[in-house]
């Protein structure tokens, strides 16, 4: 069996069409179909499997999957801290041009020779293995990176001086404020392949149809860091005083829902901030406050390092982040009683136990040597796995489509759940409870705000309090 | 043969390595106390930006730093398992010692850094740093340091002097900038000596065997006076790096320390900034150092320094054919398992011990010239180099009888 890796998201509709002119026609991939596991037509001796995009070189360097299709960029990325050749480029699918691209503020920092000015240059990026290597080449004294989980062009200038960002057209990036100050890629979609399949296996049936389809032989793009010498000249002027603006992160993605039922139940009206495009800074009329858009899971560690005073975020994410860093002073000040779902632990339907404990008996039995955990959230799989004694185990850490990786990518989830419904289609079943998450509001608990953030922190508070006094309509 | 569960790259010191550790660590302790050292250790976790300012690791050796988050890192910032001892010792210089006018400090440590494969990936250290302003007596002074320690184990060693400063100056005057050095300087020890050819077109004034003369390892401060000639006068700043080098070469040939002067030697090539030695025993390098005065500053104050590093693991296999501190070793059997027995047994081996006598409790089989006391409420029977037992009623009449076959 040759199994190959493909990806979710946008890329599906042209990919599908590149496979069936390949006469690798997957079914229900490029229809969106909601398995993750989908056969090819014809073709017995061919799988695929649908993960978030950033999960496939991983896969394919671990050697679960032969084969797999992915943005170039994300293989630079794992190879920018895993030097091993465990994965190769094979052939460029002409797809999805993106440049990868250091960006700044325009305000602030707006070219790269006034990077070395900066006493800590702070830098945020999807790709935080790409970000530590233009670091350390451009020979910055002090740095710190921000690893985020998307919206990492929202960060400049107050939460990052620098974003890492693959963008198709980074001159649209200029009409928000920011400005290229570095390409580190020109990135396209790849089929990738693993090493180790490629010495051993006969991939020459899969192979061969992507190369009469494709007559590209190009070589993939190598990544360009800057040097010292790029970042010294100009110099940025450092910001004085304190900002009185009270500064709150409203999440994205699934939780966006229920928070902005919560702040329009609180009367809080930001403009932009709905659809599945929200704005990155809706505005507001109340007085003294700053909004911004960013993903949930990084909520915490901006609170923690007070780029943020407040954020709306899922109790999952905050979780996550102190199993990660346990003395971080970004702590729960609210329960908004609304997104409910429990983190469960989760393996496949047909195992015969129900319980961990009845679990790690059978997988003991068995004589399972090493246990694969996959999750979303890789701390707390960790703490988990720690707490309930489990022998020799590997923590999977992925992006997304976590549903399609029991049993044959991984032994446990450690995964949201809010019906069941969706682990009943994948034929998984919970057998622990990790806790119930719910929306929650967060602040740094060592912070001391004053005056007139001090009165729009207070304000903000009640309103919301009220409203998680009040059952969230569904 | 099923997996070990040793993590790849790290090793098992074995009680024989121990031995060869401690016999190595113990002579380093008192050449360095001997010249007026004293002993630091430096954390095993630090901050990272401590290793990434220019000047410091290489973009080479920071791609194999063990750096991580720490439990209370959510800003971002990360921090390092040692990967040089170093920088550690001129941070902990600046903020314990800065006043000071000369320091003189060593430590015995290793340093993390990630290999393929299983090559080593924890290299324990013993080294000396020298901070202050003593040259050149400073550089002299860790040559013979580290040489005694040499000596002093029975090793033979080979010592090796060279200056980045030297191909500093030439590549400036050919007109190169730092990158170019850099790579070119990377060529050269490659064992491409061709790269020395365009240094030598680039240079007009140089006599026609500069390339040649580079290229070669002289073997005392006539060879420096022939470069100097060869180079000619053009090249600024190279006099005082010929001039120091053809001082410290003088006074070891003064005290008949053998060694050789090579102008392509050093492998860190932005860390040194001065006199740079290397040490190798059986052609094998087992340690080395040189001065790197951009290293440690206090404030916007540089300070000169210099120190070396003799590599443990280098050495150890050396000391393989040194007596071992295992023989000697008498063990004491209790003949039964009863409370009795026991008692009388370790009675025993404490009044042997406090004798200075080294004992083992237990029932070790008997190889030529090992001594074993058969313990029992009854007394004690020595059997001592397979001679017939002899019985003995006290402790302090068996003590007395170890101590005398012994001696």
């Amino acid at each position: 069996m040759i199994k190959i890796a493909l990806p979710a998201g946008d890329l599906r509709p042209p990919i599908g069409r590149l496979l069936s002119s390949c006469g690798l026609r997957v079914e229900g991939y490029a229809e969106g179909s909601r398995s993750y596991r989908l056969a090819v037509e014809g073709r017995e001796d061919v799988a695929a499997r649908v993960f978030r995009e950033k999960d496939i070189p991983i896969q394919v360097a671990l050697g679960n999957y032969d084969l797999g299709v992915c943005s170039l960029a994300w293989v630079k990325e794992i190879q920018a801290r895993f030097k091993q050749r465990a994965i190769v480029p094979l052939r460029d699918l002409e797809l999805g041009a993106l440049s990868l691209v250091a960006m700044g503020a325009t305000s602030a920092c707006d070219r790269l020779d006034k990077l070395g000015s900066l006493p800590v240059v702070r830098i945020a990026s999807d790709y935080p293995n790409l970000a530590d290597a233009f670091a350390k080449s451009a020979r910055l004294a002090r740095y710190r990176v921000q690893g985020v989980w998307g919206a990492a062009e929202a960060y400049p200038p107050e939460d990052a001086d620098v974003a890492i960002v693959a963008v198709s057209n980074p001159d649209a990036l200029s009409e928000r404020g920011l400005a290229p100050l570095f390409e580190l890629l020109h990135s396209s979609v790849w089929l990738i392949g693993n090493v180790a399949s490629l010495g051993r296996r006969d991939l020459s049936s899969v192979l061969n149809l992507f190369n009469a389809a494709n007559g590209n032989g190009a070589q993939p793009a190598e990544v360009s860091f800057p040097t010292r010498a790029d970042t010294l000249g100009a110099s940025v002027p450092l910001s004085t005083g304190e900002r009185d603006m009270l500064r709150l992160a409203i999440p994205d993605g699934h939780q966006q829902r229920h928070v902005q039922g919560a702040l329009e139940a609180a009367g809080l009206l930001f403009d932009g901030y709905n659809g599945s495009t929200p704005a990155r800074r809706p505005r507001t009329d109340v007085d003294g406050l700053e909004v911004k858009v960013i993903r949930p899971h990084d909520m915490p560690q901006l609170v923690a390092a007070g780029e943020v005073d407040v954020a709306i975020t899922g109790r999952d994410c905050l979780m996550e982040h102190l199993y990660s860093f346990p003395s971080s002073p970004a702590a729960e000040v609210l329960d908004l009683q609304r997104g409910q779902y429990n983190l469960a632990a989760v393996v496949g339907e047909s195992l015969p136990a129900n319980t961990i404990g009845e679990v790690m008996d059978l997988w003991r039995h068995e004589g399972r040597d090493v246990l694969r955990i996959a999750s979303e959230f890789p701390a707390t799989a960790d703490h988990y796995a720690r707490s309930r004694h489990f022998w020799r185990y590997q923590v999977i850490s992925i992006a997304g489509a976590s549903e399609g990786f029991v049993p044959e990518d991984a032994d446990l989830l450690i995964e949201g759940t809010e019906t069941g419904k969706t682990l009943v289609e994948n034929k998984l079943k919970v057998i622990d409870l990790l806790y119930r998450s719910t929306t929650c509001v967060i602040a740094n608990k060592n912070a001391s705000l004053q005056r007139r953030k001090r009165i729009v922190y207070d304000e903000l508070l009640t309103r919301l309090r009220r409203v998680s006094e009040v059952p969230e309509s569904v | 043969m099923t997996d070990s569960l040793r993590c790849p790259g790290m090793r098992d010191l074995l009680p024989g390595d121990m031995e060869r550790f401690r016999r190595l660590e113990d002579t380093f302790r008192q050449v360095c106390l001997g010249w007026g050292y004293g002993e630091v250790r430096t954390p095993t976790i630090e901050h990272l930006h401590l290793f990434t300012a220019a000047g410091t690791l290489s973009p080479q050796m920071l791609e194999r730093v063990y750096s991580f988050l720490d439990w209370d890192g959510w800003s971002g910032e990360r921090v390092v398992l040692r990967p040089d001892s170093t920088i550690p010792v001129a941070r902990l210089y600046r903020e314990q010692f800065a006043s000071a006018p000369v320091t003189r400090l060593f430590y015995v440590q290793s340093v993390l850094r990630f290999a393929e494969g299983d090559a080593s990936r924890e290299d324990w250290q013993c080294g000396v740093e020298l901070i202050g302003d003593t040259q050149p007596s400073g550089d002299i002074e860790l040559i013979l340091m580290a040489s005694e320690v040499l000596s002093r184990l029975g090793l033979p060693a080979e010592l090796k002097l060279s200056d980045p400063g030297i191909l500093r100056s030439l590549f400036s005057a050919a007109g190169l900038d730092s990158e170019k050095q850099l790579a070119l300087y990377d060529r050269v020890l490659d064992g491409d000596l061709s790269a020395l050819d365009d240094v030598q077109a680039a240079l007009p004034g140089a006599g026609a065997s500069l390339a040649a003369l580079l290229a070669l390892e002289g073997e005392n401060a006539a060879y420096l006076g022939n470069l100097r000639t060869e180079i000619g006068p053009s090249i600024s700043g190279i006099d005082p790096v010929l001039d120091e080098l053809a001082s410290i070469s003088d006074v070891l040939s003064h005290l008949e320390l053998a060694h050789r002067i090579a102008p392509v030697l050093v492998r860190d090539f932005e860390y040194y900034t001065g006199p740079v030695f290397y040490l190798y025993v059986d052609g094998q390098k087992v340690g080395g150092g040189g001065r790197y005065d951009a290293l440690v500053s206090v404030g916007d104050r540089g300070s000169p320094a210099s120190g070396f590093a003799l590599d443990m693991d280098a050495l150890m296999p050396l000391l393989s054919g040194l007596p071992s501190a295992a023989t000697g070793l008498t063990t004491v059997r209790p003949k039964a398992d009863d409370t009795a027995s026991l008692r009388a047994a370790f009675e025993l081996a404490r009044s042997l011990r406090a004798a200075g006598v080294r004992v083992e409790v237990g029932d070790k089989t008997l190889a030529p010239g090992d001594v074993q006391v058969v313990a029992s409420d009854a007394g004690f029977e020595l059997r001592n180099n397979g001679a017939e037992p002899t019985s003995l009623e006290t402790v302090d009449e068996t003590v007395r009888a170890i101590a005398k076959s012994s001696s």
